[in-house]
């Protein structure tokens, strides 16, 4: 695995943006305008329909969310700081994530494995939400100590991770079935 | 390098000028010498998705030319009451002109709804050249009459309209707008609860 160097907060959250940005996009302009049978159909391969990728991750986005909001409300450390150092199990959580290390699949927690019975489109309109709140929150992080401030994980309120690694992790989890959900895409007539 | 910046910057910059000249002549044409005095006070300026560009209770201070990017003027109240007013995008002017030109506080808010690029003048820059070339001023009436005739157009619909019309006939004004825009901003705007919204489009699209 690789160890992380320090680097600046504000290279960090504007990349990150960046990536919320193109998954904003990407809902946009495909996404919640695909037919509901579209968002729904299993892949072929017996896995998550689209609309229960983007389920998954709205299930992640109701934990993490407040508890982001919450620690940029209440901020530990100096918001002076401008650097970053990723913490050793935050930096494994994400790179546990990126598509190109592992094609390994992880089995979902049974609270974040959405049934199959959605109401497609809301679940499209609650991830835009979520996403639009994102960013709000990458923007408000900008004047705010991401190293010392600290994020509970949803498996452990005794885990907490440092608000940068939360930032990191959550949106390489988003990355990770945004794919998912474009790979099964492509496979579908339109 | 330098120098080819700045060839760049002023390249793009005439083209922009070039868009602004474009939806004036279809406004009210201006003779050559008023339109040189009008280009003068125009600057280029960008925001990304989301960010507020006029606060409600600032003054606007601007007059903005919509280049990229699709942007709203809003209303929303401490009881959690929101009403998108208007949708700009290119090429249009945008920002919150009544409190522009009556100078006082916005009650509405201007947003960007995706990463957007503007040029912008300061209105009291604006006023001057108003002020003294009779064809400006002529153009910013005709300009903010026309403005005033679609709001009270869309007004009638609002008010008439079945859901299912209001949608249609949104569509067929722009119809590229269900892929550019969070479908709950186009709800919103035509005042259509968001699942009756959804039904809609199940139901009604292309």
């Amino acid at each position: 695995m690789k160890q992380m160097k320090a680097m600046s907060k504000f290279k960090l959250l504007s990349s990150l943006e960046q990536e919320v940005e193109k998954h904003l996009a990407e809902a946009v302009s495909v996404f919640q305008n695909l037919p509901e049978e579209t968002l729904l159909k299993p892949a072929p391969d017996g896995g998550w329909s689209m609309a229960q990728c983007l389920a998954h991750l709205n299930s992640y986005g109701r934990f993490y969310l407040p508890a982001i909001t919450y620690a940029i409300n209440h901020p530990a450390g100096n918001a002076t700081n401008e650097k970053f150092k990723s913490g050793w199990l935050g930096n494994y959580f994400t790179q546990m994530m990126q598509p190109g290390n592992s094609t390994k699949k992880y089995k979902s927690p049974k609270d974040h494995s959405p049934t199959p019975d959605l109401d497609a489109r809301a679940v499209v309109a609650e991830f835009i939400q979520q996403q639009e709140q994102l960013m709000r929150c990458l923007r408000k992080a900008k004047a705010t100590d991401i190293n010392a401030t600290r994020v509970p994980v949803s498996i452990s309120k005794w885990i907490r991770l440092k608000l940068g690694d939360t930032f990191r992790f959550l949106i390489a989890h988003n990355e990770r079935h945004m794919l998912q959900a474009k790979r099964h895409l492509i496979l579908c007539p339109l | 390098m330098i120098i080819f910046n700045i060839a760049d910057r002023f390249l793009a910059m005439h083209d922009q000028l070039l868009q602004l000249r474009q939806l004036i002549q279809a406004v009210y044409p201006l003779p050559d010498e008023d339109w040189h005095a009008f280009t003068g006070i125009w600057q280029p300026f960008s925001a990304k998705r989301k960010e507020i560009i006029t606060a409600a209770g600032e003054r606007e201070k601007y007059l903005y030319f919509v280049l990229e990017g699709l942007q709203r003027v809003y209303y929303y109240d401490e009881q959690d009451r929101e009403a998108t007013l208007v949708f700009t995008y290119a090429p249009s002017f945008g920002g919150v002109l009544d409190a522009m030109m009556l100078h006082q506080p916005s009650r509405y808010t201007y947003e960007t709804l995706t990463p957007s690029f503007f040029l912008r003048a300061p209105y009291h820059e604006v006023e001057i050249i108003m002020k003294n070339r009779p064809a400006v001023e002529t153009m910013v009436r005709m300009g903010v009459t026309n403005a005033l005739s679609g709001l009270l157009e869309r007004l009638a619909e609002i008010q008439c309209y079945s859901s299912e019309d209001k949608f249609r006939k949104l569509l067929q004004r722009s119809p590229h707008i269900l892929q550019l825009v969070p479908h709950k901003y186009l709800a919103n705007y035509l005042g259509i609860d968001p699942t009756n919204f959804s039904k809609i489009i199940n139901k009604i699209k292309i």
